[in-house]
């Protein structure tokens, strides 16, 4: 902010209104937009100020009297001061002088010493001491003369005259001789009045004369008058007036009237085109309505409201009347194609708003609403009424035929999805129309009375019954719950896999489609979760359905068992089922996965921890995979009883082979070898297929059914034992029993005390059984032959012994047979031994006595490598497996 | 009627009053004044209001006042003429180290306005009377200003310079300086000459001018201290001129 602006200097110093003042000062502002404020005596002469420079500014005065300061205010410097004032003065405006002022016209008061009131422009004032001479040389200030008789005034006619102030205005320099002189005149005057009507006629013996002489004519013409024309006139002229405009009247009374009907004509025409408006509007109405253009309709109806709306035309408020009834009747009528459905929501807003500028009573917005939801409740159960029918209608056309495919069909038929899209799209198309209509209804564009505090809670009850009446019939239509249930589980295997994929797919997407409308709209988040509830229902339910349809299937595996070996594994001959039940499990996840495993917009995961689906993902995944393991177990178990007289019978060596011969030749496979396969696919499907079920919980980004697969593989371990032990038991036991006739059988022969030179042949036999079931096994099992081998050998050894303990060798040379032949079977099955069939062995070795001579010694030796040398071959294939051959 | 008579009556009792007041016109005049200069000397402080020294320019019309005072307030001159009828400055200048106030009252020359002169010069405390080198008509007429001043004021040795402007034109210089000389010691005044237009010895004028008023001032407040009898003969003096 600059310095405040200074006024030092005001040229001129005084002057009436209007006079041009140069002020100059310091400041006055750094521009002409800058000057904001100039007041003369506190008169605003802004208007007027001229801006030359900071120093000097020119401006006109206003009407101020009086002494003043010069203010002036700059945006700059703000409200500025003044060192010197100005003077304004009013002047006193004479008969020659040029003035911009007013002057009152009112003549001046007669002055009390003026003969006759001087006209205004002949006024001067008098000199009432006959000093003129002096002239107005020296002005008494005016200030002064103000101080000094607050009250008066030097007006000679003043009511307050002050005699002090004329004289001091006009005579202040008067000497005090011209003073006394002009008191004397004054004086003189005043006497000269007092003299009477003498002096007075005296001074104006003319004008008496003159007054005379006037008074004389007056008389005479008077007097002249009254002579000419009687004493009383008036009547006279009174009559002659009268007479004079009854003529008149009865001269122009036809002209005026005719003249008066034509105005009258010519007012009504031009009321009519005046009014030509009004008068047309019912027709044009009418016009109008027919073309739907309800627009104009409403314009018109509110131009005449406006216009004829409180006229007291009877006419207009007959027309009025006439106009409103059509207005009535066009409101119903629009108030019903509101109301009237299907309709679009423009429409109906459109409907709305000319039923709003029509002033319809009721809440017109609201009812739409209403309308719209009831219509949509009516919409749902149509398409439900209609799908039913069809449904019906198909059932009776196929249920002759075909009821068992209907009933399979189930919650997956065209029918139903195509009813699942139908109700979907009303959904979505009558909500988007309902919805935005509310929101516009409740901002307060459709009139009516959205604040009543009943209307919010009362729309959203409407939505959520809207929604919720859709989310039950999605839910009857789509997933089929208590008594349908198994209907619809079973159907699901009724309908092709791909065309039921299909089928959810698409019912999904509608869902979606819907709940993705729903949601663009906004809607509050309670409809919208019972929305997608229903598409996680759906979802689940989709997802249960194919983890039952895989359970099926994986039961339905023991018919597929063909008992063809597909590949040997590490853990033996495998069937296909293992990779059935793995193609299953795929094949059923990755339905899942591409089904109903991605969550849309705004749905919750289907397998969220914790949640209820992927409890049932775990069961599912469990209930199948157990009902492999009893699949497998019912193969295994199946045949059992078929079987069993079949291996009883083969207590002999020769027996067994030929059949197991005979059942190889043959299509089927024996029960032994079924038992051991199954037995291999339960160690191939804990070991390797579980693992390859995983991976695709994990490709799928599934939780792994931990559980299931631990359960999975109890069971399994469970089974491989129960196997192993129920084939153990059909193998060792004839094996084991065959060991004692066959060792007393050769006792026989063997009693004398012979030279022994090999072993007896029971040994052989036992050999030879052994090479047959590893054989066998080794055929079927592989490399987990080895299992069995074992566990028969173990058997084996055991008989030995309990044989070996019952009937302990009596002489050298049975002895040194036993010795042998343990010996040689221990040298056989070296490779079989566990360490408690290496004990029982040892066991039985211990119990005979030892050899103490070097020649039986040496005896043993050679038989032993002679044993060696023959049976090369036979123990080769003992100690190798098929994989080394 | 009865107003007349009342009129008379009236003008009869003011009458005596005039009288009276015409009789001490100046008297009350100079003591009003000199009261007020105490009072407020009295009454304010003298630090906030600083004194004032009332100018009056004279001189026939053009002769260049309004161009001295313009320059000597504002440092500027104005070539093109207008008619002054009366202008009031007023600013403050450092005289002597001392802070007083200039209030330089221009007048107008033009004859037309010699009537209001009276009111104005009563006023004044000095009086810069100017007139143009180059016009002879103009120094002729300083002589009736100064007789209608010393007719007002009623004071033979009021603050008074006598200005010889347009110094500048010495080419067209028309009133010798020796004349002029002469006229001012006949006045006993001191004569300066000017030059509105180069700012020759204009800020010289006004200062004299003020350094004058103060000392007469000083000299005025030590009479009104002290000497009684000096006012009552002055007031005697006064008389006898009116």
């Amino acid at each position: 902010m600059g310095p405040p602006p200074v006024v030092t200097g005001i040229s001129p110093k005084e002057g009436p209104p209007g006079t041009r003042v140069t002020i100059r000062g310091e400041f006055l502002g750094i521009s002409v937009t800058d000057l904001i404020g100039l007041k003369i005596c506190g008169c605003d002469c802004l208007l007027s100020a001229e801006w030359k420079s900071k120093n000097k500014i020119v401006a006109r005065s206003g009407p101020c009297k009086g002494r003043g300061d010069i203010i002036v205010t700059t945006k700059s410097g703000g409200e500025g001061t003044s060192t010197v004032q100005f003077r304004g003065y009013h002047e006193s405006v004479g008969p020659m002088k040029e003035s911009a002022v007013w002057v009152e016209e009112a003549a001046p008061p007669s002055l009390p010493w003026g003969r006759r009131p001087m006209s205004p422009t002949a006024y001067t004032p008098p000199d009432p001491l006959g000093l003129s001479t002096e002239g107005d040389d020296y002005k008494f200030p005016e200030e002064e003369l103000h101080e000094l008789f607050p009250d008066g005034s030097g007006k000679l006619s003043d009511e307050n005259f002050q005699p002090g102030w004329y004289l001091l205005e006009h005579h202040s320099n008067t000497s005090y001789e011209d003073l006394k002189a002009g008191m004397v005149f004054l004086q003189r005057k005043v006497e000269g009045q007092k003299e009477g009507q003498l002096s007075f006629l005296k001074a104006n013996t003319g004008a008496v004369m003159d007054q005379l002489d006037r008074l004389v004519l007056l008389k005479n013409m008077y007097e002249e008058d009254q002579r000419k024309n009687g004493r009383e006139p008036l009547p006279n002229l009174q009559s002659a007036i009268e007479e004079s405009i009854s003529l008149a009247d009865s001269l122009f009374s036809e002209i005026l009237s005719r003249k008066e009907n034509a105005d009258k004509t010519r007012e009504a025409l031009s009321l009519l085109t005046r009014h030509k408006f009004l008068f047309q509007l019912p027709s044009s109405i009418d016009k109008n309505i027919k073309k739907k253009e309800y627009d104009l309709v409403v314009n018109d109806y509110t131009r005449a409201k406006n216009l004829f709306g409180n006229t007291d035309v009877k006419l207009f408020q007959k027309i009025l009347a006439e106009i409103d009834k059509k207005i009535e009747d066009l409101k119903e009528n629009l108030f019903n194609r509101m109301k009237t459905m299907p309709i679009n929501v423009q429409e109906q807003t459109k409907y709305i708003r000319l039923l709003i500028s029509l002033n319809w009573d009721g809440d017109a917005a609201w009812t739409a609403i209403l309308s719209r939801k009831d219509y949509l409740m009516n919409l749902m159960n149509k398409v439900k009424e209609h799908f039913k029918k069809k449904e019906e209608q198909e059932s009776n056309e196929k249920g002759r035929r075909k009821l068992r495919d209907w009933e399979c069909e189930g919650s997956w038929s065209a029918t139903r999805a195509d009813w699942c899209g139908a109700a979907c799209g009303a959904l979505a198309s009558e909500l988007h129309a309902l919805w935005p209509l509310a929101r516009r209804y409740f901002a307060g564009e459709l009139a009516g009375q959205p604040t009543l505090p009943q209307r919010h809670t009362d729309l959203k009850e409407m939505i959520i019954a809207m929604v919720e009446s859709f989310s039950e019939q999605m839910r009857g239509c789509l997933i089929c719950t208590g008594a349908s249930g198994g209907a619809g589980a079973g159907g699901a295997a009724g309908v092709a896999a791909d065309v039921l994929r299909a089928r959810l797919v698409a019912n999904l997407r509608h869902l979606r489609d819907a709940y993705d409308s729903l949601l663009k709209l906004d809607l509050p988040s309670q409809p919208l979760s019972i929305v997608e509830k229903v598409i996680f229902d759906y979802r689940v339910h989709g997802m249960t359905v194919f983890l039952q349809r895989a359970h099926k299937r994986v039961k339905g595996l023991s018919e597929k068992e063909t008992w063809k070996i597909e590949e040997f594994s590490d853990y033996g001959a495998i069937t296909n089922l293992p990779h059935l039940l793995e193609s299953y499990v795929n094949d059923a996840l990755s339905a899942i996965h591409k089904c109903v495993l991605r969550s849309g917009r705004r749905e919750s995961p289907l397998l969220a921890a914790g949640g209820e689906p992927l409890a049932a993902l775990q069961r599912h995944t469990q209930h199948t995979l157990l009902a492999f393991v009893a699949v497998l177990r019912d193969l295994t178990m199946h045949h059992e009883d078929q079987d069993f007289n079949n291996t009883s019978l083969s207590v002999a060596l020769d027996q067994r082979l030929e059949e197991s011969a005979v059942e190889t030749v043959s299509a089927g496979r024996s029960w032994q070898q079924r038992l051991l396969i199954a037995g291999a696919n339960a160690q191939y499907t804990r070991r390797r297929t579980l693992a390859n079920i995983l991976t695709p919980f994990e490709n799928y980004e599934m939780p792994k059914p931990l559980q299931a697969i631990q359960a999975t593989k109890d069971e399994l371990s469970a089974l491989e034992d129960n196997i192993a032990e129920m084939y153990l038991e059909h193998k060792g036991d004839p094996l084991v029993g065959t060991i004692e006739p066959s060792m007393y059988m050769g006792r026989h022969h063997t009693d004398a005390d012979t030279l022994l030179d090999d072993a007896r042949p029971y040994v052989y036999e036992i050999i030879n059984n052994l090479i047959a079931v590893h054989a066998e096994v080794d055929s079927v099992c592989g490399a987990a032959s080895s299992r069995y081998v074992r566990d028969i050998c173990e058997t084996v050894c055991e008989e030995l012994a309990r044989l070996a303990a019952c009937a302990p060798a009596r002489s050298r040379a049975a002895a040194f047979q036993a010795r042998l032949e343990y010996s040689l079977l221990r040298l056989a099955v070296a490779d079989h031994l566990t360490r408690k069939a290496e004990n029982y062995l040892m066991e039985a070795l211990a119990g005979l006595p030892p050899l103490d001579n070097e020649e039986d010694k040496k005896r043993l030796d050679n038989i032993i490598q002679g044993f060696k040398k023959r049976m090369e071959l036979q123990l080769t294939s003992l100690n190798c497996n098929m994989e080394t051959v | 009627m009865r107003v007349n008579r009342r009129v008379v009556i009236q003008f009869t009792v003011y009458a005596f009053h005039i009288k009276l007041r015409v009789d001490a016109n100046c008297l009350t005049m100079r003591t009003l004044k000199v009261c007020a200069a105490a009072a407020s000397a009295m009454s304010k402080k003298p630090a906030a209001q600083p004194t004032l020294h009332k100018v009056i320019m004279v001189g026939s019309g053009g002769v260049g006042k309004s161009a001295l005072t313009l320059q000597f307030m504002y440092d500027e001159f104005v070539e093109d003429y207008e008619p002054t009828k009366a202008d009031s400055y007023r600013k403050k200048v450092v005289l002597d180290g001392e802070e007083v106030q200039i209030d330089i009252l221009d007048t107008a020359g033009q004859e037309d306005y010699a009537a209001i002169r009276d009111n104005y010069f009563r006023s004044g405390e000095g009086f810069l009377c100017v007139f143009s080198i180059t016009e002879p008509e103009s120094f002729d007429a300083t002589q009736e200003f100064r007789e209608q001043i010393l007719r007002v004021k009623n004071d033979e040795n009021i603050p008074f310079l006598l200005v010889g402007n347009k110094s500048d034109l010495g080419d067209k210089r028309r009133v010798p300086l020796d004349a002029c000389r002469e006229r001012a010691h006949a006045w006993q005044v001191p004569y300066v000459e000017t030059s509105a237009k180069t700012r020759d010895n204009v800020d010289k004028v006004f200062f004299d001018l003020m350094r004058e008023i103060r000392s007469r001032k000083s000299d005025d407040s030590r009479a009104a201290n002290g000497n009684v009898r000096d006012k009552v003969k002055r007031r005697k003096i006064k008389c006898a001129i009116l």
